[in-house]
C-alpha cells in the first residue's frame, strides 16, 4: 500500500485511511515489528478483497475484527508449533484420521444447517441444487416468476451458509441480533448491513466477528455480482434474460439498455437450446475498465463450422431463425465467438454503461 | 461476550483524528502531531528542490500526467509541493479544501483523470515519507512518532483531494450535460396526437440516444399518432448516428406512430443510402410546412404499417 | 397450459378477438399461443385480432417472428391482426436486433387498435412519393 506504485488506489481511498488504525490494533498485540507489518498487510489485503461486498460504514469495524482474527490465527499457529516441537523428527502433518473426522463433522454441520430451514425452503433448495430442476419449472410450481425464484434461492443459500457455520462452530448465537447481522453479511446485502448496524455488532460480538471472515471472503462461487443460469430448455431462456436484467439493473443501466441486454441474452441462450441442448449463461458485473455487464454463453454442443458465416445475416441452420448471433451482436458493444467442432461454442459479449 | 475496550478506543480515536483538526486545538489526541509537524515541515522545506525533483521523476516513471509538457509539470509540481507543505504546516481544513479545489480546477481542463490526481498525491506522500524515514532511521522511536504524525495528515490530504476532485469533475460534467440538454431538442406536442421534433445542431451518438428515448416515451405519453422529425438544422451525420435515426423511426412505427422526416439534406440522404436505407420506404417531405400539412392529412385516417427495416 | 397464473387470455368481442399476454412466455408457450389463437380465429370467423403485448419487457427474434406468423396466417383466414402496447424500449430493441417487421400492423394501445379495426382498411401510403 505504502509503495504508492498503484495509481489506481483512489477507488478505495478509505483503505489508505485504515492503515494507521490496523497498525494500532496489530501493534497492541504483536510487538515484533516485521511480523506486525506482515499482519497489517495481510489484514489490508483481506479487507480490500471484501470491500465491494460491505457497506462503506462497516469497513472500519471489519478491518478491526479482521486484524484481530489475523492476529489470533497467528497465535493458534504458534501454539500448534509449540505443541508439535517435541516431534521435530516427524514433521509429517498430523494423523489422517483427522481428515475423516473433519469430513464427518462437516457432514453433520450441513445436516444440522438444513434442519434450520423451513420445509418449503429445503424443498426448493434441494430441488434446484440436487435434483437439477430449473428455476422456470420451480416458478411454475409455485405460481411465481423465474427471477423471483432465483432471488429466493439466493436468500436461502445465504441462510444455509450462516446456519452451516454456526453448526460447525457448535455455537448458539449469544444475542438475537446475531442472525440478522450474519445474514446481511452472507448475502452481501449492503443496505441490510446498514439497517442492522452490522459494523457495531461485529465489534461487540466475538462470535459474529469470527464468522464474518468466512462469510465475506468466500470465493467466486455465490458472488452477488455474478449469476450462472444452466440452460437446458425453453424456460431457461426466459430465466437467463430475467436474471441478466435484474443484475444489470443494479449498475444503473438505462431502461433501453436493460432491454437490449435482456434481448441479446435471450438470443444467445436460444442458440444453446437449439444447437447444443445444454450449456450455461453467466452474467457478470464489471467494474473495470468501466462499469458494464459481461455475458458468457457456453455450450458443449457440436460447434459451429464456419463462425464467419454464422455471423452473417440470414444464415440459418434451423427452421426460421438466423438472427441469433448477428442480432445479439447488434445489441451489445462487444461481441466474440469462439467455437470448436465437436467441443462446443462460447459467446462472450459486453455492454458498457454510458455515463 | 467479549468486548475489546482498547479496540473501541482505537476505532473512535481514528474517527476523531480524521475528522478533527478543524477545531485547531493543540490538545487531545493530536498533540503529538502538533509538536512534530513543525519539525517535519522544516525538513520538507529544506530539501524542497531535491524532493520535488524526485517526485516529478516518480510521476513520470509511473506514466501519470503524460498530457502535460515538461514545463507545465515543473510549474505544477512546484506549486502543488509548496501548497502541500503549507497545508501540513497550518493543518487548517479551509486551507486544505482551498488547496484541493484549486488543484482540481487547474487540472481538470487538462483532461487529467481522477486516478492520476490521487496517484500523484499518493506519490508525493510516499516520497516525503521515504525522506522522513531516511532522516530518522537511526532513532526508531522517533521515526515511529514522526510517521504516526505524518501519516494521518498525509492521508487526510489525499482523501480531501480525491473527494474534491471527484466533486469538481461531476460539477463540470453536469454543467456540460446541462448545456447539451439546452441545445438538444424538446419533443413538441403541436396538437392532439401530433408531435414535432426539430433537431438543430450536431448529432452525436450520445445526443441521438437521448433523442430516441425522449421521442419514444413522448409518443406514449402524448399518445401520438404522427411524428414529424425536422432535421433541416442538422448539417451532417456519421453512419452510426444515421443508423440510430433509422432505428428510431422504425421503433416509432412499432409503437403505432407514423413518422415524417422533413429537411433531409443531400449529404444526410447520401449517408442513409450508404448504410443501406431504402429511402423510398421513408416518408420524407421537403420542408417542415409540407410535413405538417401531410401530418394533418394523415391524422384524418391512419393505421401504421411497420415498413421493413434496413436489414433483411 | 401449465397450472398456475394464466399466461394469456383470449376474449371475444363481437367480430374481433382480443388476446392479452400477461407474462413472459417461453418458446413452447409462445407456439402454443399461436396455435390457440389461430384455432379461435377459425372457429369464431373473426374479422380482426388485437394482440396486447404491453406486459412484455422483451420481444426477441422468436417472439417477433411468431407475431408476424400469426398476422400472416390470420390474413389468409380473412382477419387483420394488430399488435398493440409495444413498450418504447422493446420497440427499439426489436429494430436494433435487425428484425424485419414487414407485415406487422401496430397501434399504441387497445383503444387505438379497436379504432383501427373499426376504421377504413389500410391503404399503402402513396402520399409521400406524391409530395416529393
Ligand atoms: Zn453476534
Amino acid at each position: 500500500m505504502r509503495s504508492g506504485n498503484e495509481p489506481d488506489s483512489p477507488a478505495q481511498p478509505d483503505i489508505t485511511s485504515l492503515i494507521p488504525l490496523v497498525r494500532r490494533v496489530v501493534g497492541a498485540r504483536v510487538h515484533e515489528a516485521t511480523v506486525a507489518e506482515d499482519l497489517v498487510q495481510e489484514t489490508l489485503t483481506r479487507v480490500l478483497a471484501t470491500a465491494p461486498r460491505v457497506e462503506p460504514g462497516l469497513l472500519e469495524s471489519y478491518a478491526i475484527v479482521t486484524a484481530r482474527n489475523v492476529v489470533s490465527s497467528l497465535w493458534r499457529e504458534q501454539d500448534r508449533h509449540r505443541r508439535n516441537q517435541h516431534r521435530v523428527v516427524d514433521l509429517r502433518p498430523p494423523d489422517p484420521p483427522d481428515t475423516d473426522l473433519l469430513a464427518s463433522e462437516e457432514q453433520g454441520a450441513v445436516t444440522r444447517a438444513l434442519a434450520q430451514l423451513s420445509e418449503r425452503e429445503r424443498h426448493l433448495l434441494l430441488a434446484h441444487e440436487v435434483n437439477g430442476r430449473d428455476t422456470r419449472s420451480l416458478a411454475g410450481e409455485q405460481g411465481s416468476t423465474a427471477g423471483a425464484v432465483a432471488a429466493q434461492l439466493n436468500r436461502i443459500r445465504a441462510r444455509l451458509r450462516v446456519e452451516y457455520l454456526l453448526a460447525l462452530d457448535n455455537a448458539e448465537p449469544p444475542t438475537d441480533r446475531c442472525r440478522p447481522v450474519l445474514l446481511a453479511l452472507s448475502g452481501g446485502d449492503r443496505r441490510r448491513q446498514r439497517e442492522v448496524d452490522a459494523g457495531r455488532h461485529l465489534l461487540e460480538c466475538e462470535l459474529c466477528a469470527r464468522l464474518s471472515s468466512p462469510l465475506l471472503e468466500r470465493g467466486r462461487q455465490g458472488r452477488d455480482d455474478e449469476v450462472c443460469i444452466p440452460i437446458h430448455s425453453d424456460g431457461d431462456i426466459v430465466a437467463a434474460r430475467q436474471a441478466a436484467r435484474e443484475l444489470a439493473a443494479r449498475l444503473g443501466f438505462s431502461r433501453t439498455d436493460l432491454t437490449l441486454i435482456a434481448t441479446a441474452v435471450s438470443e444467445v441462450a436460444r442458440n444453446i437450446v437449439r444447437f447444443a441442448e445444454a450449456g450455461e449463461v453467466v452474467v457478470e458485473l464489471l467494474e473495470r475498465p468501466r462499469p458494464g455487464v459481461r455475458v458468457v454463453a457456453r455450450d458443449t454442443g457440436p460447434g459451429i463450422a464456419d463462425v464467419e458465416q454464422a455471423m452473417r445475416d440470414g444464415y440459418s441452420t434451423y427452421h426460421g431463425l438466423g438472427l441469433g448471433l448477428p442480432g445479439a451482436r447488434r445489441l451489445m458493444d462487444e461481441f466474440a465467438v469462439a467455437s470448436e467442432l465437436g467441443r462446443g461454442t462460447t459467446v462472450t459479449m459486453t455492454k458498457w454503461r454510458r455515463r | 461476550m467479549s468486548y475489546d475496550q482498547d479496540l473501541m478506543e482505537t476505532a473512535s480515536g481514528t474517527r476523531t483524528s480524521s475528522g478533527g483538526r478543524s477545531a485547531g486545538s493543540g490538545t487531545g489526541p493530536g498533540s503529538d502531531e502538533d509538536e512534530l509537524l513543525p519539525q517535519l515541515v522544516a525538513h520538507l522545506r529544506e530539501h524542497r528542490t531535491k524532493l520535488r525533483q524526485e517526485w516529478a521523476e516518480r510521476i513520470q516513471s509511473s506514466g501519470l500526467l503524460h498530457a502535460m509538457t515538461p514545463q507545465e509539470m515543473t510549474a505544477e509540481t512546484t506549486s502543488v509541493y509548496d501548497n502541500y507543505v503549507e497545508v501540513l504546516e497550518t493543518g487548517s481544513v479551509e486551507a486544505l479544501q482551498r488547496y484541493a479545489r484549486d488543484l482540481s480546477e487547474r487540472i481538470i481542463p487538462r483532461g487529467v483523470e481522477t486516478h492520476e490526481v490521487v496517484g500523484i498525491v499518493l506519490l508525493l506522500r510516499d516520497v516525503l515519507a521515504r525522506s522522513l524515514f531516511e532522516k530518522y532511521q537511526r532513532d526508531f522511536g522517533m521515526l515511529n512518532r514522526v510517521l504516526d504524525a505524518y501519516e494521518p495528515a498525509a492521508n487526510r490530504i489525499a482523501n480531501t483531494v480525491a473527494v474534491s476532485f471527484v466533486d469538481e469533475r461531476e460539477r463540470v460534467i453536469r454543467q456540460q450535460q446541462d448545456s447539451i440538454r439546452e441545445l438538444s431538442t424538446p419533443v413538441l406536442p403541436v396538437r392532439e396526437r401530433l408531435l414535432i421534433l426539430p433537431i438543430i445542431g450536431v448529432l452525436d451518438s450520445e445526443r441521438a440516444r437521448q433523442l430516441t428515448e425522449q421521442l419514444l416515451t413522448g409518443i406514449r405519453t402524448h399518445r401520438a399518432k404522427v411524428v414529424v422529425i425536422d432535421i433541416t438544422g442538422v448539417p451532417d451525420v456519421d453512419e452510426a448516428v444515421a443508423d440510430h435515426l433509422v432505428r428510431t423511426v422504425d421503433a416509432s412505427r412499432l409503437m403505432g406512430a407514423s413518422v415524417i422526416i422533413t429537411g433531409l439534406s443531400p449529404e444526410i440522404a447520401q449517408t442513409l443510402v450508404t448504410i443501406g436505407v431504402d429511402l423510398s420506404k421513408m416518408d420524407t417531405i421537403g420542408d417542415l410546412q409540407g410535413g405538417l400539412e401531410e401530418a394533418e392529412r394523415l391524422l384524418g385516417f391512419s393505421v401504421t404499417r411497420g415498413d421493413g427495416v434496413s436489414g433483411p | 397450459m401449465t397450472p398456475g397464473p394464466k399466461l394469456v387470455s383470449i376474449l371475444r368481442q363481437g367480430p374481433y378477438l382480443i388476446a392479452s399476454v400477461h407474462t413472459a412466455l417461453d418458446d413452447t408457450q409462445m407456439t402454443r399461443f399461436q396455435e390457440d389463437l389461430i384455432e379461435q380465429i377459425g372457429r369464431h370467423r373473426s374479422r380482426g385480432v388485437i394482440i396486447d403485448v404491453a406486459a412484455l419487457d422483451v420481444l426477441d427474434s422468436f417472439a417477433t417472428r411468431t407475431l408476424r406468423t400469426i398476422g400472416e396466417i390470420a390474413r389468409l383466414r380473412g382477419a387483420r391482426t394488430i399488435i398493440v402496447g409495444i413498450q418504447p424500449e422493446v420497440a427499439f430493441a426489436i429494430v436494433s436486433l435487425g428484425m424485419s417487421t414487414g407485415s406487422l400492423e401496430t397501434a399504441l394501445d387497445l383503444e387505438e387498435g379497436l379504432t383501427y379495426l373499426d376504421g377504413p382498411t389500410w391503404r399503402e401510403p402513396d402520399r409521400a412519393r406524391a409530395a416529393r
